[in-house]
């Protein structure tokens, strides 16, 4: 052979090289001498792609649907060669896809696509989420005004927040459906939608908020003291919001603001 | 000897059973077919929800094989420890009574390349695997099945043939193998090998599983035709017949039928457990495990 017989690490990074096509030929150089034949690389190749862009199938159904087989293919191929997965758990690949289709020029034209596929993701991660035990509202009673205001909740990793200036909830549930009659009745000009993403027994739940709801929601969501949450959304119904969430199961937990921030809590 | 279930779950009887996918998922609770077991990708249930619920129901009727597809046993740069606890979670949560991986690789630099990737057939490729292998049964508390690869290219550098590195990793580490009796065909047709050899090879008192699937052919430009490992079809006859070889030499153990791609109805699978069946009750009668070797 005559050359230096090349390390695992070696081998395996030109073959991830070649494979995601982001070979620097001094890297992918050392596969020529090292596979009996080099082309039939290829093959893994395929399979690599067709397994990834099958995940990307699975977790953004209605973006695959709004732009067709071919054009998802393609975009599939471009990302997946930007960001190849981290993790063999597939269920959640994809988080960066919104962003991708943003700059993607041959998607320009379809302005609600990067929130559909954001919406496909907060979808996908109710789905997978996993199953931590829900706040016993019980653990509740009892605690003074004081500390109630000063109350930060842990959210449950299912549920999550998303707002679009498109009707993304529209299009997202009328291309699944393939309903093309609701679709045409879509009106793009309709204003934002204020979106909370949630996981109902085995299905996803996407509903409708009001903009005080979700603003409230959001503070509460990001770990907000409840006093901040009700003074940024400024309502006087909140209070009745915070006792759906509950009752929703939205919460996992809860701290003072005090021991989050390393003070004492009251008792 | 052989290897040790996890954890004091009954070990699987030597029979057939069948690799259980989300289509079937519903089928297979509503009427639990006739087979020994079902075995699932780890990967499958490493999130909450539905699927791991449901596989909380199935493992109530079926022993549970666990095998995965993405911890990456051949790579260079170790396991990534946090697939490595979600493997751990999902068989704490089953209690699998057997857990498998692949001698091959998927993880480089941190990028999952979704194939399982050839070695080199090297000392230091073999190194590499038994620390990993090491790795992966310490985390998990059990011995473990690996499953010798499908493979379409070779390294000119290998040194080892691929039976004595299956055979020297259960040696090293302890651990059982997997034999896929395809896989061997496939490699064995795509390299020039000769299959049968390759079966005798390996220690029959290693073997703690047998995988049997159907495999597809591709003409290649330059005239030849290589074996195509895609899990899409029944077994071919040649393949029934290196698994009747190989329960010769082993003895009876649990057989999977494996289809991955255009999953067929349950009836199929269950039609090729029986298969499989019949043939390790030939096994039993006419052989046994002590007088194989």
């Amino acid at each position: 052979m005559g050359q230096a017989v090349p390390t695992l690490l070696e081998v395996q990074t030109a073959m991830r090289h070649k494979l995601l096509e982001c070979g620097d030929p001094a890297f992918v150089g050392v596969l020529a001498d090292a596979l009996m034949p080099a082309d039939r690389l290829n093959i893994y190749r395929n399979t690599s792609r067709s397994t990834l862009t099958k995940a990307l199938r699975l977790n953004f159904p209605a973006v695959e649907r709004l732009v067709g087989e071919d054009f998802f293919a393609a975009a599939a191929d471009s990302f997946i060669t930007r960001e190849p997965p981290r993790t063999a758990w597939l269920d959640l690949y994809g988080e960066g896809f919104p962003k991708f289709l943003q700059g993607f020029e041959p998607a320009r034209t379809l302005v609600y696509l990067p929130d559909v596929a954001r919406l496909e993701c907060a979808v996908s991660r109710a789905l997978h989420a996993g199953d931590p035990e829900l706040l016993e509202i019980a653990r509740l009673t009892g605690i003074n005004a004081y500390d109630r205001a000063h109350i930060c909740f842990s959210t449950h990793p299912s549920v999550s927040l998303l707002s679009s200036p498109y009707p993304v909830d529209a299009i997202w549930r009328a291309v699944l459906a393939a309903n093309d009659a609701a679709m045409r009745a879509i009106d793009l000009g309709a204003g934002v939608v204020h979106l909370l993403i949630e996981r109902r027994e085995d299905e996803v739940a996407v509903t409708r908020l009001d903009e005080p709801q979700w603003t409230f929601a959001a503070a509460l969501f990001s770990g907000e003291a409840l006093a901040v949450a009700l003074e940024a959304c400024g309502d006087p119904d909140a209070t009745s919001w915070l006792a759906a969430h509950l009752a929703a199961g939205h919460f996992t937990g809860f701290a003072f603001e005090g021991a989050l921030s390393g003070k004492a809590p009251r008792s | 000897m052989a290897p040790t279930t996890p954890r004091d779950i009954p070990p699987i009887p030597a029979r057939a059973g069948i690799g259980l996918r989300f289509p079937h998922h519903q089928a297979v609770l509503e009427a639990p077919p006739n087979v020994a077991f079902v075995e699932v990708h780890t990967e499958n249930y490493m999130g909450g929800g539905s699927p791991i619920r449901y596989l909380d129901a199935v493992r109530r009727d079926f022993p549970i094989s666990l095998h995965g597809v993405g911890l990456s046993l051949g790579s260079a740069e170790g396991l990534d420890p946090i697939h490595l606890d979600r493997v751990r979670q999902v068989a704490e949560r089953v209690e699998p009574a057997l857990v498998s991986e692949h001698v091959a690789w998927s993880v480089g630099g941190g990028d999952y390349l979704a194939d399982l990737l050839p070695l080199p057939m090297t000392e230091e490729a073999l190194d590499v695997i038994c620390r990993n292998v090491d790795h992966m049964q310490n985390v998990l508390g059990c011995t473990i099945l690996v499953e010798n690869p499908s493979t379409y290219v070779q390294f000119r550098h290998s040194t080892i043939p691929e039976w004595e590195f299956m055979a020297a990793v259960a040696a090293r580490t302890g651990c059982g193998i997997l034999c896929d009796i395809n896989n061997i065909f496939v490699s064995a047709k795509n390299h020039g090998w000769n299959a049968a050899a390759y079966v005798a090879r390996l220690p029959s008192a290693s073997i703690g599983e047998i995988h049997v699937a159907g495999h597809s052919t591709r003409e290649l430009p330059d005239g030849t035709t290589l074996r195509i490992d895609d899990h899409g079809s029944r077994v071919i006859e040649d393949v029934w017949s290196l698994y009747a070889l190989a329960l010769r030499l082993f003895g009876p153990v649990p057989t999977l039928i494996e289809w991955d791609t255009d999953v067929p109805s349950l009836d199929v699978l269950v039609d090729e457990a029986r298969h499989a069946d019949a043939l390790i009750a030939v096994a039993i009668n006419g052989t046994s495990r002590a007088d194989a070797a």
